[in-house]
């Protein structure tokens, strides 16, 4: 795994407050190419917050995010999705209104550019475009393993299977580092065992980058390359899976010291 | 039994993704076509008068579809409410208006297209607000449109040419020959006109909808926040709407001052008329096309028959029957939020499951 | 620059050389955004303690002052038409609950809100079809509300101040309090406050959501008819009366959805402002723009402080 030194994504002594709650604090490390990085933390460790940063949602009151070798400039969510930056979510946010192919053809919308004029007529350029997208949405969808749902509304199906259509969304945009918080929370042992499958592929297959936020420290043992551990805004601990399980300040944080 | 996609497979993906992948549909669409281009110009609606049958019923649901549609691609796919429907049909009436006094040999049709795209224009300022304002709090940003644009149709006499009257007037407008607008106009001819359009602007409109433009109203709708971590624009997608849906909206206002209606004041357009499309919009069913149709179709001709039949078969004075169309509107409104929330459009595609399945239950 | 004058100085020298014309029209603007509150507080009391964003409240208002007068026209004594229009509202109140809001617990707000829209055509419907929509004097006199004005010379002229409008305020400012001290000290207040959070949490804790929102929608209903009274007393009693009450919207946003001082501030803040720029800046565009004032008003303060004055600001979390 030499390929895995480069480094695609850095933050540097992230500090983020709202109002006088300070979310994080003064937090620095940094994920390779090609590996699987997990964050994790008790609740309300900020671990959220930080993928918020990461992809640009919250802006942090200091510190800076380098990518691709490059301090990236205050941009706008939408900007940074374009850089290739994709996400899931912890409360699941798809389109509910839209089935799943639709839902997963969201995640092409950066990669179309066919003007109102040939949308209006949905002829020529803009349905040969539609094809190609949907070319490529229905291989992550046989990936993935949801083609029976294609023409459901996601509204209706099962958390499980929303928790996937909502990792083909995200895989749809083709990213360069996939930011996925808590991709199998409330998950049953099967479930967990799919999408940990599933992540394993991604990572392999498509050789995405994937940063994680889960609580599930088996899973988190078994999958990650490297852990990031956060406590109260603060970093804790940053290594190997074996590294991070013997450190004392992170046991004492998981299983509280006594005062 | 009859309507059922089994045995018709699609091989390309083109196939799928047209606008009737089912052949069952297709030839629905053929029939409902025939019957409007061909069976209503000669034989009308059964027991209505011709007159009756074009001028108070045709015409003006074609032309509330248009506002329909306009209204459901705002509220509907982009999910931004607005009640300044009224006042931006004024805005393409008005503009219409002046296009043709200052073009007076431009074609009819020419100047309530560009009327469309001034009201497009103004649709987009007034839509501006929505980039910070959601929900409910929208409302009060499209009432202040309607408002302001209601007090600038009296108090800008440049919009209605300085007379006297204040309102604005339709004269005969030619067209390779033939009058189509204008109080010298027969109505077959306007209702020619309105229908091309309005087929014209549902393909367009059902087009745009199911592709890339589309896709992200119906993302900012659904969840803004991770439409816009996902890479929508929220300025271009909402203020692409506002646009769009103002330019339909426009130009059923034209439609309906010159091919309906012939003369207009103000009172055509203010916030009371807002509502009755808001109507036409719920009770077809939010973000659906067939709903607009049927939305327009039953919130206008309904009164229209109460108010009909009350006259003419009961006796019944014209006040007494507009109370009773009014009070028929609400009740019809709560009716269907309360049944189905999503409008006659999620009816019809109910019973469509069913007839697929006709005639097991399963 | 001739223009910049007209925009910056000149209303402020008129403000200056003629004082009482300027404290008359600041009286009439705060007589105006009393009743504007007095609309909005029906809004809050509903959204407060139903999360439904009631857009019937200003018919209800119309309702309430055209009912009144009609049973007073059929010979009905003034206080016994107050209490038969009390009684009408309970029954609405009631009906409205069981044909409406019970139908649709646990639906989207927009689906309540929109129901209420349509209960705003049924209301106007019934209300033309039964009181007739030609508009009529409101019976002040009959009610015992004191008659005339005061007058306080000043300056070169004076001021007047119309009996009725100082009784409007004086009872715009008791129902507030009474209101206020409902909703944060009784018991009752408080369920009301529960139900706007959650519906169904609600129920599970052994609130009766029916009895609630009877209860709610019936005293809007009261907030409706005194407002009603003192908007019929201001001008005739009509279904202008509807438009006005759009203007309460505006107060909202200002005020914010939930705050009845809220309500009352914001009611004031369009009032007054709405009043001051149709008298001196008006003029400059032609009149006629209280119409739309309020709702710029508004975005305004919707595009710098969205949360209204008195509401927290929102954190977005994904």
């Amino acid at each position: 795994m030499s390929e895995k030194n480069s480094v695609i994504m850095e933050v540097k002594n992230i500090n983020l407050r709202f109002g006088g709650v300070i979310a994080i604090q003064n937090v620095s490390f940094n994920i390779f190419e090609g590996e699987i990085r997990a964050i994790i933390g008790p609740n309300g460790a900020g671990k959220s917050s930080m993928l918020n940063v990461i992809n640009g949602f919250y802006h942090p009151q200091e510190g800076e995010v380098w990518f691709n070798g490059e301090k990236r400039p205050s941009m706008e969510p939408y900007q940074i999705a374009k850089t290739g930056i994709a996400r899931t979510f912890q409360n699941i946010a798809l389109f509910k209104g839209m089935t799943t192919i639709e839902n997963v053809m969201t995640g092409r919308q950066l990669k179309m550019n066919k003007n109102f004029f040939w949308q209006m007529l949905r002829y020529g350029p803009a349905i040969d475009e539609e094809v190609q997208h949907r070319r490529r949405c229905e291989e992550i969808i046989d990936f993935l393993e949801i083609n029976h749902i294609r023409k459901t509304p996601v509204g209706s199906l099962p958390y499980g299977l929303q928790k996937r259509v909502e990792l083909a969304r995200a895989l749809a945009m083709d990213p360069k580092i996939l930011l996925l918080d808590e991709p199998m929370a409330g998950m049953n042992v099967e479930e967990k065992q799919d999408m940990s499958r599933f992540i394993i592929d991604v990572n392999e297959e498509f050789g995405t980058t994937i940063a994680l936020i889960e609580h599930d420290m088996a899973v988190v043992m078994d999958l990650a390359d490297r852990v990031v551990v956060l406590d109260y805004g603060k970093l804790l601990a940053d290594g190997t899976p074996a590294e991070v399980q013997s450190n004392q300040a992170v046991i004492d944080a998981y299983l509280g010291v006594p005062h | 039994m009859f309507y059922r996609e089994t045995g018709q497979f699609k091989s390309k993906y083109k196939e799928e993704l047209a606008a009737f992948p089912l052949a069952e549909d297709k030839v629905g669409i053929a029939i409902l076509l025939v019957i409007a281009y061909v069976f209503i110009p000669i034989f009308g609606i059964p027991g209505l008068s011709f007159e009756f049958t074009m001028g108070a019923i045709m015409i003006p649901v074609f032309i509330f579809t248009i506002t329909t549609l306009g209204l459901n691609i705002l509220l509907g796919f982009a999910g931004q409410i607005s009640l300044g429907t009224g006042a931006f049909m004024g805005v393409g009436a008005y503009s219409c208006y002046k296009i043709m006094t200052i073009f007076p040999d431009l074609n009819i049709i020419i100047c309530v297209i560009l009327s469309g795209f001034v009201t497009a224009i103004v649709g987009m300022i007034f839509g501006l607000p929505s980039l910070k304002i959601k929900g409910f709090y929208l409302i009060v940003a499209t009432l202040a449109a309607q408002f302001f644009l209601e007090w600038a149709f009296i108090r800008v006499a440049w919009l209605y040419n300085y007379n006297d009257s204040g309102g604005i007037e339709g004269t005969n407008k030619e067209m390779f020959g033939l009058i189509v607008s204008g109080p010298q106009s027969d109505a077959l001819t306007r209702y020619f006109i309105v229908l091309t359009l309005l087929v014209l602007l549902t393909w367009l409109a059902s087009n745009v909808i199911r592709g890339r433009i589309g896709r992200s109203w119906m993302m900012i709708r659904d969840m803004d926040i991770a439409a816009e971590l996902i890479g929508v624009r929220p300025l271009t997608a909402k203020l692409s709407a506002f646009a769009f849906s103002s330019f339909y909206i426009g130009i059923s206002g034209a439609l309906m001052v010159f091919f309906w209606l012939g003369a207009a004041e103000v009172e055509s357009f203010d916030v009371s008329h807002s509502f009755t499309y808001l109507f036409m919009v719920i009770i077809g069913g939010l973000g659906s096309i067939t709903g607009s149709y049927m939305g327009a179709a039953l919130v206008w001709v309904i009164p229209v028959l109460i108010k009909e039949i009350g006259k003419t078969a009961f006796g019944f004075d014209a006040f007494v029957m507009e109370n009773f169309s009014i009070i028929f509107l609400g009740v019809a409104i709560v009716v269907i939020l309360i049944v189905e929330p999503h409008g006659l459009a999620r009816l019809w595609q109910i019973t469509k499951q069913k007839l697929r399945l006709w005639p097991f239950p399963y | 620059m001739e223009i910049l004058y007209a925009i910056l100085i000149a209303p402020f020298v008129e403000m200056g050389s003629y004082p009482d014309l300027f404290i008359q029209a600041l009286w009439d603007g705060f007589v105006a955004g009393t009743l504007y509150g007095l609309i909005a507080l029906g809004f809050v009391l509903i959204f407060k303690a139903s999360g439904v964003f009631n857009f019937s409240q200003p018919i209800l208002v119309v309702l309430a002052a055209l009912s009144l007068v009609s049973f007073y026209k059929m010979g009905i004594p003034a206080w016994i038409s107050v209490i038969l229009v009390l009684i009408l509202f309970y029954v609405l109140a009631w009906l409205v609950e069981r044909l409406i809001l019970r139908q649709l617990v646990n639906q989207d707000g927009n689906i309540l809100f929109m129901s209420t829209i349509g209960l705003t055509f049924i209301i106007i419907g019934a209300a033309q079809w039964i009181f007739g929509g030609v508009p009529s004097a409101m019976i002040v006199n009959e009610l015992g509300f004191p008659n005339g004005s005061l007058e306080w010379p000043m300056f070169d002229g004076g001021v007047y101040f119309e009996m009725i409008d100082i009784s409007a305020a004086v009872i715009a400012v008791i129902m507030i309090v009474i209101l206020a001290v409902f909703f944060s000290k009784t018991k009752i207040g408080r369920g009301l406050r529960a139900v706007a959070d959650d519906h169904q949490a609600a129920l599970s804790v052994g609130i009766s959501l029916n009895q609630i929102w009877v209860i709610v929608w019936f005293v809007a209903g009261i907030v409706a008819l005194v407002t009603g009274i003192f908007w019929g007393a201001r001008s005739d009693v009509s279904f202008a009366l509807q438009i006005i009450g759009f203007k309460a919207l505006p107060v909202l946003i200002i005020g914010g959805f939930t705050s009845i001082q809220g309500a009352i501030i914001g009611g004031l803040i369009i009032g007054l402002g709405e009043k001051i720029f149709e008298i001196y800046w008006g003029p400059l565009l032609g009149s006629g723009v209280e119409g739309w004032f309020a709702y710029v008003i508004a975005l305004v303060f919707l595009l710098y402080r969205p949360q209204g004055l008195f509401g927290d600001k929102l954190i977005e979390r994904v």
